[in-house]
């Protein structure tokens, strides 16, 4: 019900800001060929802001569109959206006055069967931590929801076994970097000629240094939009890696990604008491 | 047909790749060695400019390629020749064992450590303690599907 009132107070807002120019062109999701599906939607006209679409199923992290962008954008932005683009903002790669932000509370999103789209369940953040224009929606708190069923394994040989699991359905197609907001580099290391990170056979090797790679350079990025999970065709869900990875930098170095775009980096940055954990002789775990 | 001049009845041999910085850690390798100090002889030596030039990736790629454990020292925090190499480097590092023993990697393949210039000691008594953990793992089969994986089937 309020997916309704929301979508037409996006309509009203995009089709204003477009005609008193004070974009250049919004992105926001449509209906997709298949019934059902939305899609990003990118658009300058006042008019085609009837075309809008906004409910359940407007899955896509649409601040991936926005990377390298050099006209002035609104975006139609859910708060996983937002994070990704506070993050831009704390890493430099988008400059404020470039975007507008219409933040609009999210209730969580579905996927086809009516199932929580990957990552809305235990979702923390609902409401987007910044924004020109909000539209709110009353019955959205910021609630943390319930943690995913599958916990991680205590047993390190479990432990492999999942990593493998998932591993083993994986086609190396790279889709999970196409989709995520946060996997930007002109030439990805798994793309690069020297040095060669990439075997010549896609064996498992191959696949443990791409993911592994991927998920280190996603900790402390990572917005848990869940676009890597959602792409991928073979089912490959590397996301719990990365997922507890930001657990521990949450715990260890009190940063979340996407909140405040006044932030430092987390791992560009340090401070001088910073915890040795893992270390020879180090601290122990927090 | 056997080649006679490969011995194939070696007992295995662990593999350690070890990355030392510049300043401290490859100078305090040396002076253990001018010091004539006795360490087991498995570590293969990669000298890099900082412990922050090491990329994850080159750790990740060592475990994935065949090397039985890692192990990176670099300068103690505040001593580092570029100033704060060491101190990005600390954060990079706790977070890669996060990782890779989320992953199932055995975190005692990896580890890592500060040796300063002057403690050639100190560098004998490392590389012993990380040989000793990795020699109790044995060899390294996390690049190998485990046996209730694919079935044990292996493609
Ligand atoms: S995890 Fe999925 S989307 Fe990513 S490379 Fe593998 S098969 Fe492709
Ligand atoms: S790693 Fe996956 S969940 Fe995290 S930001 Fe990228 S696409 Fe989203």
């Amino acid at each position: 019900m309020s997916f309704e009132i929301q979508k037409e107070k996006i309509k009203q807002i995009c089709r204003e800001l477009l005609e008193k120019g004070e974009v250049d062109v919004i992105i926001g999701y449509t209906a997709g060929e298949i019934e059902g599906t939305r899609i990003p939607y990118i658009f300058s006209k006042p008019e085609e802001a009837d075309k809008l679409e906004w409910d359940e199923r407007c899955t896509p992290n649409l601040c991936t569109y926005l990377h390298g962008r050099k006209d002035k954008v609104g975006i139609v932005a859910k708060p996983c959206d937002v994070r990704g683009i506070v993050n831009y903002l704390v890493e430099s790669q988008l400059k404020k006055d470039k975007v507008y932000i219409i933040g609009v509370d999210c209730a969580g999103m579905k996927d086809d069967q009516g199932n929580p789209s990957p990552g809305c369940g235990e979702c923390s953040v609902k409401q987007p931590p910044l924004y020109d224009m909000r539209v709110e929606n009353p019955d959205v708190t910021n609630e943390k929801g319930a943690p995913p069923e599958a916990a991680d394994p205590a047993d390190l040989m479990e432990k492999l076994e999942r990593f493998q699991n998932e591993l083993q359905k994986c086609i190396l197609c790279y889709s999970c970097r196409q989709a995520c907001y946060g996997c930007y580099c002109q030439v990805c290391f798994m793309d690069r000629g020297v040095p060669n990170w990439q075997p010549a056979t896609p064996d498992l090797g191959a696949k443990m240094v791409y993911h592994l790679g991927r998920a280190m350079h996603l900790s402390g990025r990572c917005v848990e939009c869940g676009a890597c999970e959602r792409t991928c065709a073979s089912g490959v869900n590397i996301r719990y890696l990365i997922k507890e990875i930001s657990d521990f930098i949450e715990k260890t170095y009190g940063y979340k990604t996407g909140l405040d775009a006044e932030d430092q980096p987390v791992m560009t940055t340090y401070a001088f008491d910073d915890k040795e954990i893992g270390f020879l002789g180090g601290d122990a775990d927090a | 047909m056997a080649d006679e001049t490969v011995n194939t009845n070696r007992e295995w041999e662990p593999k350690i790749i070890a990355f030392l910085c510049n300043w401290c850690s490859y100078a305090g390798a040396d002076l253990a060695g001018t010091g004539r100090l006795q360490y087991p002889p498995y570590v293969r030596v990669i000298r890099v400019p900082c412990s922050g030039r090491i990329n994850p990736i080159y750790i990740i790629k060592a475990l994935t390629d065949g090397a039985d454990g890692v192990m990176v020292s670099g300068c103690h925090p505040g001593d580092c020749h570029y100033l704060s190499g060491n101190m990005y480097a600390r954060r990079r590092f706790t977070v890669l064992k996060k990782l890779l023993t989320t992953a199932g990697i055995d975190p005692d393949r990896v580890h890592f450590t500060w040796v300063s210039a002057s403690e050639g000691g100190r560098f004998a008594d490392v590389v012993r303690e990380v040989t000793e953990k990795v020699m109790k793992l044995g060899p390294n089969r996390t690049c190998e599907y485990a046996e209730n994986v694919l079935g044990g089937n292996r493609i």
